[in-house]
């Protein structure tokens, strides 16, 4: 069972890593990857974030909105699956504004490294993209809290490794049209080339 | 006489060209991409965008006196993410082949940079014919890349245009292969950013 | 400007009744329509797999589909040791041990061929379609998915005309008549190989959706294997 749950972490991580395969998260991680510091600070916020939303939406998704799951209230016709985006996405919000209470509160230094990327969150692509994901694959809960976790984690080490070479890149000669957001859309194309490299492992 | 005034014109067509939402204030990437493998999903996705967005800044511009400043921001994603439900209960319904391959992309359009940054940048301050006019401008900015970067490839990466067969089976028989990179992601990585530096270079934009 | 807490509450709940409202009646409108989509949609997985095209005199459309399902297709349920249930059908089985069948007819009492469903795991996602089977209970004829969450290009081609072409033909049983199902390889498939006839040549780039189809093929064939048994024996007699 748990090399089940090491290769759907593996998947979620390299083989089709949320930002590079399925375009998830591009905004932030266009306008957050010239910095080093800020990108990982974003990446562990997300990393943070998706962990937790991913179980949660799971769960009220399994209880309450999904096709007859409302049966243990008694009311097994009813399908509220329609509802699905509105609620994630104010979950999301919710979770987030918590997230950063909690934080404030217990561990100062984590929220001053955090804290200023936490309402950016609240929006980002790959976050609800996470939940619905896994209502799309019929995911188990340890299955969705391993997803959450593993494309989180994707993100991050995709966003650093951009802003890795972002930093190296002040020192080349770009043509002055394609700077900026041009040039990072071909390393991104790149980069995601690299990543597609790991579906040739087996698992 | 014309039908639109000279400013409104402006509000509707800036966002076409010169101030394209994707190319340069680069918002709304994220949904754009995953959808543009073919010309027919990516003018779907235009279509809902394009409703979402003008459908969004009318409402909350309407509403933009009345919206608690406390609460603005989860208001405007209920407001949107309604109308994003709507649009996907009647894709559902009506184009149900195509629903299936936008799968979830369609929700995400809520979390779309550019819906929201429409809304808090332009709706909140400004009336609701002209942001409706804004909305749908943005909505068509947004969706020329879609379709440009769709028809790079579908045609560099399966031979055909919306469905149909361009490249003539003879290039075949004399060993011409398509481009599986265009298929996958990075192929869309890729043709964008080449869009974006030709877009610069015609528009004259320099970022530093 | 500040707005008090009651204005706000009050501007709150409004919203939320007005777009709730307006949710559940968009919903519900089109839930009907939304549902008699799906069954469609398997329907005309099921004409596919059995060999059924769309043609320019009769093109498939919401209304005929269901009339050239019910002229061309009949369907019965099995059980696990392959004879068929009486009194079942396909719409309201319970027991999990049955198993829906669906056979087309050259002729009355001719059967063509059998169709019968086949899901389970690829990459990320479960997959759903149809695989059918001459009416020799061994060859191909072919193969559809209708519902799966695999990434376009990659494992998502396997909906893909010229990857589901090149299951027709191959057969599901070896010379000794025991089921070894259909085996997706990778890379090309060489056709001089012993094993040429039940292999099929392997989506580049989706290693573990291949992967993930060979094995729920293979139980899902097991399942029918029984009555598919039946079938060979008969017409060897």
């Amino acid at each position: 069972m748990l090399e089940h749950y090491v290769s759907l972490a593996t998947k979620a991580i390299f083989v089709e890593n949320i930002l590079l395969a399925y375009f998830l998260g591009m905004c932030s991680f266009l306008a957050i990857s010239k910095k080093v510091e800020t990108s990982i600070g974003l990446g562990m916020a997300v990393t943070f974030v998706l962990t937790i939303t991913a179980p949660v939406n799971w769960a009220i998704h399994h209880f309450f909105l999904q096709d007859g799951a409302l049966a243990w209230v008694g009311l097994p016709d009813v399908d509220l699956s329609y509802l699905n985006f509105i609620v994630f996405i104010a979950v999301i919000a919710a979770l987030v504004q918590l997230v950063e209470m909690i934080l404030d509160r217990f561990s100062p230094t984590l929220y001053y490294n955090l804290g200023i990327f936490l309402p950016l969150i609240a929006v980002n692509c790959a976050i609800l993209g996470g939940s619905l994901f896994l209502v799309e694959r019929d995911y188990t809960f340890m299955e969705s809290t391993v997803f959450g976790f593993g494309s989180g984690l994707g993100w991050f080490l995709a966003i650093a490794s951009m802003s890795a070479i972002r930093h190296r890149l002040r020192y080349s000669n770009v043509p002055p049209k394609l700077r900026g957001l041009g040039i990072t859309m071909l390393l991104t194309g790149l980069l995601s080339m690299a990543f597609m490299a790991f579906s040739g492992i087996n698992l | 006489m014309s039908l639109l005034s000279k400013k409104s014109t402006i509000v509707l067509t800036d966002p076409l060209m010169n101030n394209n939402p994707i190319t340069l204030q680069v918002l709304g990437i994220c949904s754009a991409l995953a959808v543009t493998v073919k010309v027919d999903t990516a003018i779907v996705m235009t279509v809902a965008v394009v409703f979402v967005l003008s459908m969004s800044n009318t409402i909350i511009s309407l509403l933009r006196n009345l919206i608690p400043a406390r609460v603005r921001i989860i208001v405007m994603l209920t407001i949107i993410a309604s109308l994003v439900i709507l649009t996907d209960q009647v894709l559902r319904a009506y184009m149900y082949d195509m629903s299936k391959q936008l799968s979830v992309f369609v929700g995400l359009i809520i979390t779309n940079c550019i819906v929201m940054g429409r809304a808090e940048a332009f709706a909140m301050q400004n009336k609701p014919g002209k942001s409706f006019l804004d909305g749908l401008g943005n909505g068509l900015g947004y969706g020329i890349i879609l379709i440009v970067v769709s028809i790079f490839r579908e045609l560099l990466g399966s031979g055909s245009l919306y469905g149909f067969q361009i490249i003539p089976s003879a290039f075949y028989e004399a060993g011409y292969v398509n481009n599986g990179l265009m298929v996958l992601s990075p192929g869309a990585f890729i043709i964008l950013g080449l869009i974006i530096w030709a877009q610069r270079t015609i528009t004259n934009v320099e970022e530093d | 400007m500040q707005q008090s807490n009651t204005y706000t509450l009050l501007f709150t709940a409004i919203v939320t009744i007005i777009l709730g409202f307006m949710l559940s009646l968009a919903a519900t409108s089109l839930k009907e329509r939304q549902e008699l989509n799906i069954t469609i949609d398997i329907k005309k997985n099921i004409l596919r797999s059995l060999g059924f095209s769309e043609s320019d005199d009769e093109p498939w459309t919401q209304n005929n589909i269901q009339d050239i399902f019910e002229r061309n297709i009949k369907s019965f349920v099995v059980d696990s040791g392959g004879s068929k249930v009486p009194g079942v059908s396909v719409d309201n089985i319970v027991q999990t041990d049955q198993y829906p069948v669906y056979c087309s007819h050259i002729s009355e009492g001719v059967i063509d061929g059998y169709a019968i469903p086949i899901s389970g795991k690829g990459l990320w996602s479960t997959l759903y379609g149809y695989i059918a089977l001459e009416a020799d209970g061994i060859t191909v004829k072919g193969i559809t998915f209708y519902k799966h969450g695999e990434t376009p290009g990659l494992g998502g081609e396997v909906e893909k005309e010229w990857f589901t072409s090149n299951f027709v033909g191959k057969r599901i049983v070896d010379n000794n008549g025991k089921l070894v199902s259909i085996e997706i390889i990778k890379g090309e498939v060489d056709e001089l190989s012993p094993e040429a006839y039940h292999q099929v040549d392997g989506i580049s780039g989706a290693t573990m959706t291949s992967k993930g189809l060979n094995a729920f093929l293979k139980t899902d064939l097991e399942k029918y294997e029984p009555f598919f048994q039946r079938i060979r024996k008969e017409r060897t007699n």
